[in-house]
């Protein structure tokens, strides 16, 4: 036809071929190129021991684990704490049961008759708290053998910490390595790529820091020792014995006051009365001050018990809510020994993945918790 | 009725079937997701390529017709020796090759505001064409008409497209560098939606120019002292790029007519060869 469509007639094809021809010779090389660059500008990259296994990673998927390790270390305390939180409550369930159960006893005692005279001329001869203190530590904590349990307690305490620690941190490793394992760079030259050796860096974490968990359990054994000793005695009796039977005998007090006061009175009026006559006075005013004491000693008794089984139910919920006050405490100081231990384990894990990647010599931008 | 509305339709369609099928392409394109784009990228390069190549190979041997006729003596061989044989065929190769994929490049990176600009300006092309046309077909022989329009339709509605594409450039949002460092700016507002492969690739390197682009621009406006010459390079890339992005899209469009015309050529041949 034309010129001009006569050359194009028959190209149409070939150059259709050549442009496909030198548009995938261009990709090749271009593709080719661009996985090279690639290589050659990829992050550097590492061989973290996790969970007994090396994996290979690129200098990214290291700063993503080294993300993700440390939010988990970070959650240590809360896992820990959903951990131990169950059996801690029903460890002193058990402890403190003897305790409670022994409160009824006692109180049958702190309302017989012998246990209410014997209260009452402590009162009136000497320190009621003292003597009541001693009582609640002979009739109430040592017959329930609070303070054997509370140790035991606390032996265990710090043994089972161990133990849940270690399973913890065994399964932060061994989540790391199941989230990591499948993301792995292919390294031609292994043995050359820094090391970092984060289950020494888990177990240091651990050993490092046995005296120091011995520490922290003893610390709290301190308290638990304190709770379960003396101060609790003195909280039991503060609290019950002053709302209590205290609170009685601060009723009773006055009027004791008031009785001796009459009778006093009574032999100083007799005393005054006689005053002249010498000693015959002196003998009129004491017989007058005894007929007085032993008319107290019948109508006061009655008051006393008719009072006191008014108080009993009340005195039984105080000693139980200062058993219950006191459980928290020991609770709430075992509770921080195990944090504090924790913290305290956060900061070696970092010390020791610091030093992990300070040995490997990990450029900065890629260390796992910054640059410190 | 029905049926002339139809036939006029298809009078419409099969006049403007190359703009059609050129914008329903780069639409297309524009929309994929990244994994089929990246495996329909050979196709959609080879066929770019080679629409480009039809149109500017035209131009070009037209040119060198042009040329040799002025000088050449009708009876000389050289007019088949001169008339642009396979070097010719791989430069405009080349250049298409490169064109096509900027094309692809930033159609793939391109902010949907840009399409209405992209539409308006076909339509306008297509007006200038007819227009063009019939202003021409008068004083033209013939058998040139169509390929004198398209070798003048290329400046006017390349620039218009690359004035409109840089206007949109300034007026859309750019995201703010002023202060970071160049290398800052790229690594921050860089996207890794592209994907690993090769178009990734591209995509990050084109969003990597337009980034350095806006960065010279902002940087060289706000600190005075770092100089016209960053204001310049600035300048610079965001009007070679939208240019040639026009350019490659003007391209396309002539090269879309080309081949329909290089076609219909074909079919006319056959017809007259075969009885």
């Amino acid at each position: 036809m034309t010129s001009m469509a006569e050359p194009l007639r028959r190209v149409p094809a070939a150059y259709w071929g050549l442009t496909l021809l030198l548009v995938l010779t261009l990709m090749l090389a271009l593709g080719y190129g661009y996985r090279q660059l690639q290589e050659r500008s990829e992050a550097p990259l590492f061989r973290v021991v996790v969970n007994g296994e090396a994996l290979i990673l690129d200098g990214e998927t290291h700063a993503a684990l080294g993300q993700e390790l440390s939010v988990l270390s970070g959650q240590l305390d809360l896992h820990l704490r959903d951990e131990m939180q169950p059996w801690l409550d029903a460890r002193l369930d058990t402890a403190f049961a003897p305790l409670e159960a022994a409160i009824p006893e006692y109180l049958d005692w702190h309302f017989s008759l012998r246990g209410s005279y014997l209260r009452l001329a402590v009162a009136l001869g000497g320190d009621l708290d003292e003597w009541l203190e001693a009582q609640l530590n002979e009739r109430l904590l040592e017959r329930s053998n609070i303070a054997a349990a509370l140790e035991e307690l606390e032996a265990d305490f710090g043994a089972r910490l161990i133990e849940v620690q270690q399973r913890v941190v065994g399964e932060i490793g061994s989540t790391l390595q199941t989230r990591y394992a499948p993301r792995q760079a292919a390294a031609r030259n292994e043995d050359e790529l820094p090391t970092i050796d984060l289950d020494l860096a888990l177990e240091g974490m651990l050993q490092g820091r046995w005296d120091e968990a011995r520490w922290g359990a003893a610390g709290a054994g301190g308290v638990v020792g304190f709770a379960a000793g003396r101060a609790l005695t003195q909280r039991l009796v503060a609290g019950t014995a002053m709302q209590g039977s205290r609170a009685l005998m601060a009723r009773i007090a006055p009027r004791l006051g008031m009785h001796a006061a009459r009778s006093v009175g009574t032999g100083a009026a007799t005393t005054a009365a006689t005053a002249p006559s010498g000693p015959m006075a002196l003998l009129a005013g004491t017989a007058a001050t005894a007929v007085a004491l032993a008319g107290f000693a019948g109508t006061e008794y009655a008051l006393l018990k008719a009072e006191e089984s008014r108080y009993r139910d009340d005195m039984h919920a105080e000693l139980e809510l200062e058993l219950t006050r006191a459980r928290a405490e020991v609770r709430q100081a075992l509770e921080a020994a195990a944090s504090d231990w924790t913290q305290s384990l956060e900061r070696s894990l970092q010390q020791g993945i610091h030093d992990a990647e300070e040995a490997a010599q990990v450029p900065t931008q890629y260390r796992i918790l910054g640059s410190r | 009725m029905a049926k002339r509305l139809s036939a006029r339709w298809r009078q419409v369609l099969g006049r403007h079937g190359p703009v059609i099928c050129v914008a329903s392409f780069m639409g297309l394109w524009a929309l994929l997701g990244p994994g089929v784009a990246a495996t329909l990228l050979l196709p959609a390069w080879v066929i770019a390529a080679q629409l480009i190549f039809v149109g500017s190979f035209e131009a070009a041997r037209l040119r060198r017709r042009a040329w040799l006729g002025q000088y050449l003596d009708s009876a000389s061989p050289w007019h088949r020796w001169l008339r642009g044989g396979l070097l010719m065929a791989l430069w405009h190769q080349g250049l298409a090759i490169l064109l096509a994929l900027l094309l692809l490049v930033k159609l793939r990176l391109l902010p949907p505001v840009y399409w209405p600009v992209l539409l308006l300006s076909l339509v306008t092309l297509v007006l200038v064409q007819q227009l063009l046309r019939r202003q021409l077909q008068r004083h033209v022989i013939d058998e040139y008409v169509a390929a004198l329009v398209r070798r003048l339709l290329v400046w006017p509605a390349g620039t218009l497209l690359a004035l409109l594409l840089v206007l949109t450039a300034l007026w859309l949002p750019q995201p703010y560098l002023v202060g970071l460092g160049w290398e800052e700016a790229v690594i921050r507002h860089t996207s890794t939606t592209a994907g690993g492969g090769l178009l990734g690739a591209f995509e990050r390197f084109g969003q990597a120019l337009e980034l350095t682009q806006y960065w010279a621009m902002q940087n060289a406006l706000e600190r005075h002292g770092l100089g016209q010459g960053l204001a310049v390079f600035g300048w610079f890339l965001l009007l070679l790029s939208q240019s040639a992005f026009a350019w490659a899209v003007v391209r396309l469009t002539v090269g879309a007519d080309a081949l329909r015309d290089t076609l219909g050529h074909l079919r006319n041949a056959e017809r007259k060869d075969a009885p």
